[in-house]
């Protein structure tokens, strides 16, 4: 008992007020910290002390522990190590992201390890937890990875789809130079498309898709959205037919014709026919939502240019982005890099960000955004006008499958382990040693990186680069490393990833790390490119196209603010996992950052100086 | 996910007796013995809204958006038993005691599910079911929908009073005053920090009485007769009461792994500093029937004695206006703490009472009866919770002279 109490009750009886309002802790930290790699990790654990631990607890162990937990029998079935023992009573989680973290520490340079001993030392948390905090954002995406390809190689796949009639129309529907050659609109194999997969469609044209699974597909689950309208088995407009026991043709016949000149999604889903029940919720497998965009007559667009519009059957939310801006399209062509970064906040994420400003003995000094334990975010500044925002991308081509195909000789002891460097501590490598956006890129493209990202990196100077990589886990001579320019096209000759030579758009998949792995049978496991399993994929490339439009209309307008607006557009936020939102104004050396809530912009932007 | 943590606004006061400042005469004993039937169903807001008494659970599937939200909307129900003795030392001076024991407790949780985003691994979002058994997929036991308790003891309360001097001007106008101080021995239990659904005992989470209480009373009689009785009066009673800081354990998720593990950040132990009370009760008491007298051993035999006795009926309404101060948590996160504390805010509570008190003293049986029904929630009040209570009791009355 102490006595504040007394005195402010005493001080309440006669006026209310007298001991304020109770105060709610901030859910976003600015803090700065100074001296070496070990003492900045002190004094950040020390002043984060409380957040470190509850953000481990509530994110970790709370959270992603248990999610992970539930792969345990699908990873097992692959690789029996994970039956182990040592794997069991809800230790799976954590010592298969340890084994993956003592892997990654051999990355790490001398300094990073002694930051992290520091804010394992100010938190009270041990080095391997730590570590552990530090490392997880790429090792579990692998392994997500890993048991997300395995969940889908036991869902229904879209062998074919068939634009009826398109061989017949007069147009040359696929942009190959023919009309109406044979086979015209009729893609077999189905392969999911970056931009549209056919133009000039009749717009009463059918479609005619067929879906395959060994343990049939169920008929009663699929599922047609065309045009904001949802087509199922009951719907008079569709007819279903079993080819085989493995084999369902679907055909839908719209009722009234689609609209001239429109742009839109047919979007299929579908279940198989075997329950599972093992672990709960039962459930069949499903297959990943596969949206086709296309034109129907009278729009005069070439596939290449084809723009995904938003889709509104409230299955999908928006993916991290992106957006790089200089030159022609900014105010005074002052140069910016604004992120949203949303991924897994759990309902407890947003209560332990932190932007972290850094002064080292040598170097710049620099800010990071992350959240509390973490000695780095997904973007950051220095005070040499180097930043840099980095989003997953989904690929297999990750260190986590490289080491089961370096242990597939004998698969009963081989591991999921991660290797390589995080691109975390990338990002922090950028903020200590690049000069410019290109060695910046550089530092990430001479990496061995852990998992596959997508980059912006910008300077002050107005320079700005874009890299996608992986873990070249087949040593296919890429190196994993895909940079980007500005004024880059691809070979249809659209640009990668913006839309003029002074801007960059990019989501959470991979634009010229196309295809990003070659399909091959691994243990009896089907390892397939990007683009055909990540959930990442279609959303990342209609928000793309929704920002490009966006960006296109501001184009000469494009500031601080303007990108904080663009960011926080509904369109582009996801509601359930936004963890943050960042602008770097490079020319003002300030990074711009709305978090400590969900979505991150419901808050507003607040301003940390890159400059003690 | 909310774990069901009830405090339960139970027992508001423990004194039986018509006017705030009864004492007893000298050598006398009485034994109250009470059944107390209480309910609780929500806690108000800041602004006097009815909210439920546990706050909605956003439930995530990591990197899969919002699973759904899980909500509860609790109903409480204790009975307890209160034994009061209470003696009286001199004419002036009366000391008690007050064994509250929970004999049953009975929470049901009504739980609903609100889905939420689309579940592309299930083909479907999550119903309430599918919840459920993703949870039971992580060793998470599905809440009860009624958890139930036996037999428990509460804090044990002492109790003494005063009937302070009157002077001239009072004896003649019928006032007095007493001064009455209450301690509570921490003989009631905390809530278990492992169990889902759970329900202390101790006065804090009762939100009874505090753990200390220190009482100014007066009484203003009318329509006295020539015997002292009266048959209405008038009564102020102005009380701080204290709460004492109280350790808690943390969970560690023993039983349920995603309901109650917070130990790691909270630490293995914490400390709640209930917020005290400001508290003010006007009442009055109408005695409409003052019944046959006679002469009997609860009277000593004496007729002029059985006349001053209390009336055969009293009729009581009271109004309690209990001013709450802030509560603090004490742990290792600042953040917990917060959303604690913020459904304990400085606030208030309205207590209306309306009791019936049948004494059969003046016709020679030592006993009285009573009845009374307790409403929190007639009036809103901010950031407590309120209980409704039927109490019925039966009051002994013994000398030895």
């Amino acid at each position: 008992m102490t006595l504040a109490k007394p005195l402010c009750s005493l001080l309440l009886a006669t006026a209310l007020a007298a001991c304020g309002p109770l105060k709610k802790p901030p859910t976003r930290e600015a803090i700065e910290v100074r001296g070496s790699a070990y003492d900045r990790g002190l004094s950040h654990g020390t002043q984060l002390r409380s957040k470190v631990r509850s953000f481990y607890t509530t994110l970790l162990t709370n959270s992603l522990f248990p999610y992970l937990s539930r792969e345990q029998p699908d990873i097992a079935s692959f690789l029996p190590e994970y039956a182990a023992e040592r794997y069991q009573n809800g230790n799976f989680a954590y010592e298969l992201l340890l084994d993956s973290a003592k892997n990654i520490e051999r990355s790490l340079n001398r300094a990073t390890r002694e930051e992290l001993q520091g804010v394992a030392d100010g938190s009270g948390m041990s080095y391997d937890q730590i570590l552990v905090l530090n490392t997880f954002f790429d090792t579990v995406l692998a392994v997500r990875g890993v048991a997300l390809a395995i969940r889908l190689a036991r869902a229904p796949l879209v062998r074919s789809v068939e634009f009826v009639g398109a061989d017949t129309d007069g147009v040359d529907n696929d942009n190959d130079g023919q009309i109406d050659e044979a086979g015209e609109g009729h893609f077999e194999p189905y392969i999911p498309e970056l931009y549209g997969m056919a133009v000039e469609v009749q717009p009463a044209a059918a479609f005619r898709l067929v879906l395959t699974e060994v343990d049939g597909v169920d008929p009663a689950t699929v599922r047609i959205f065309l045009n904001n309208e949802l087509f199922t088995q009951d719907s008079p407009e569709m007819s279903l037919v079993e080819l085989s026991p493995t084999e369902l043709q679907v055909t839908l016949t719209p009722s009234t014709p689609l609209a001239a000149a429109l742009t839109t999604t047919l979007v299929i889903g579908a279940g198989d026919k075997k329950l599972i029940t093992v672990p709960l919720p039962a459930r069949e497998s499903f297959m990943r939502d596969e949206e086709i965009a296309f034109t129907t007559r009278g729009a005069g667009l070439n596939r290449r240019d084809v723009r995904r519009p938003p889709l509104t059957d409230g299955r999908t939310r928006p993916p991290p982005i992106a957006i790089g801006a200089r030159g022609s399209m900014t105010v005074g062509g002052a140069p910016y890099i604004a992120h949203h970064f949303s991924l897994l906040d759990a309902n407890t994420a947003y209560k332990h960000t932190v932007a972290i400003r850094h002064v080292p003995e040598t170097g710049p000094a620099f800010v990071t955004v992350g959240w509390a334990g973490m000695v780095y975010g997904l973007s950051g500044m220095s005070d040499r006008g180097v930043g840099y925002a980095c989003d997953p991308a989904d690929t297999l081509d990750n260190s986590v499958v490289g080491s089961v195909l370096a242990q597939v000789a004998d698969l009963s002891k081989a591991k999921l382990l991660a290797r390589g460097l995080p691109i975390g501590f990338l990002g922090r490598k950028i903020l200590e040693q690049a000069t410019d956006a290109a060695s910046a890129r550089d530092v990430i493209a001479n990496a061995e990186r852990a998992y596959g990202w997508t980059c912006v990196l910008g300077d002050r100077s107005g320079g700005l680069e874009a890299i996608e990589v992986d873990s070249d886990i087949f040593t296919d001579g890429t190196k994993g490393t895909f940079p980007i320019t500005t004024s880059e096209l691809d070979v249809t000759g659209r640009r990668y990833a913006g839309t003029s030579d002074d801007d960059f758009v990019l989501g959470s998949n991979f634009v010229k790390n196309v295809p990003d792995i070659t399909t091959l049978l691994l243990a009896g496991q089907r390892i397939i490119p990007q683009r055909q399993w990540s959930g990442f994929f279609y959303r990342s490339r209609r928000a793309v196209d929704g920002v490009k439009g966006r960006i296109e209309a501001g184009k000469g307008r494009i500031d601080a603010p303007f990108l904080e607006q663009l960011i926080a557009d509904p369109q582009f936020v996801d509601q359930s996992d936004s963890m943050n939102a960042v602008v770097l104004d490079f020319a003002n050396l300030e990074v711009r950052s709305a978090m400590g809530q969900v979505p991150a912009t419901a808050g507003p932007f607040e301003v940390t100086e890159v400059r003690p | 996910m909310k774990r069901f943590v009830l405090a339960v606004a139970t027992l508001a006061a423990f004194h039986v007796s018509a006017m705030e400042t009864q004492v007893l005469p000298a050598s006398t004993f009485t034994f109250d013995f009470a059944y107390l039937s209480t309910s609780l169903d929500k806690q108000w807001s800041g602004t006097g809204k009815a909210l439920p008494l546990v706050e909605e659970s956003r439930r995530y599937e990591p990197g899969a958006g919002l699973q759904g939200i899980l909500r509860a909307n609790p109903k409480a129900q204790l009975d307890v038993m209160l034994i009061q003795a209470l003696y009286g030392i001199t004419d002036r001076l009366t000391a008690a005691v007050y064994v509250p024991i929970v004999m049953h407790s009975r929470v049901t949780t009504n739980l609903s599910w609100e889905p939420g985003d689309y579940q592309s691994q299930l083909g479907r979002k999550y119903s309430e079911d599918d919840f459920w058994g993703w949870a039971s997929s992580l060793g998470q036991p599905r809440v009860p929908k009624v958890w139930e308790a036996g037999v428990r003891l509460a804090d044990i309360v002492l109790g003494a009073r005063y009937l302070l001097p009157e002077t001239e001007w009072m004896s003649k106008n019928n006032f007095r005053w007493s001064a009455t101080l209450q301690v509570a021995l921490p003989t009631g239990a905390n809530f278990d920090p492992e169990a889902a659904v759970s329900v202390g005992t101790n006065l804090w989470e009762l939100h009874a009485a505090g753990d200390v209480e220190a009482h100014v009373s007066a009484d203003k009689h009318f329509f006295v007769d020539e015997f002292g009785v009266y048959r209405v009066n008038l009564g102020v009673d102005l009380y701080y009461a204290f709460f004492r800081p109280r350790e808690y354990l943390s969970g560690h998720g023993l039983i349920n792994p995603l309901l109650n593990n917070n130990a790691f950040y909270v630490g293995d132990k914490y400390i709640v500093d209930g917020g005290d009370w400001l508290a003010g009760t006007v009442s009055v008491d109408v005695v409409p029937f003052l019944g046959p007298t006679r002469a009997s051993i609860v009277s000593g035999g004496k007729l002029e004695r059985a006349n001053a006795l209390p009336g055969m009926l009293t009729l009581s309404l009271s109004y309690t206006r209990v001013q709450t101060f802030q509560s603090d948590w004490k742990s290792d996160s600042p953040l917990w703490d917060y959303d604690r504390e913020k459904f304990w805010q400085p606030g208030s509570k309205n207590i209306v009472k309306a009791t019936a008190t049948v004494s059969l003293l003046r016709v020679g049986v030592p006993i009285q009866l009573y009845a009374r029904y307790q409403s929190g929630d007639l009036i809103p009040g901010a950031y407590t919770r309120p209980a409704n209570v039927f109490t019925a009791g039966v009051r002994l009355v013994a000398k030895f002279w």
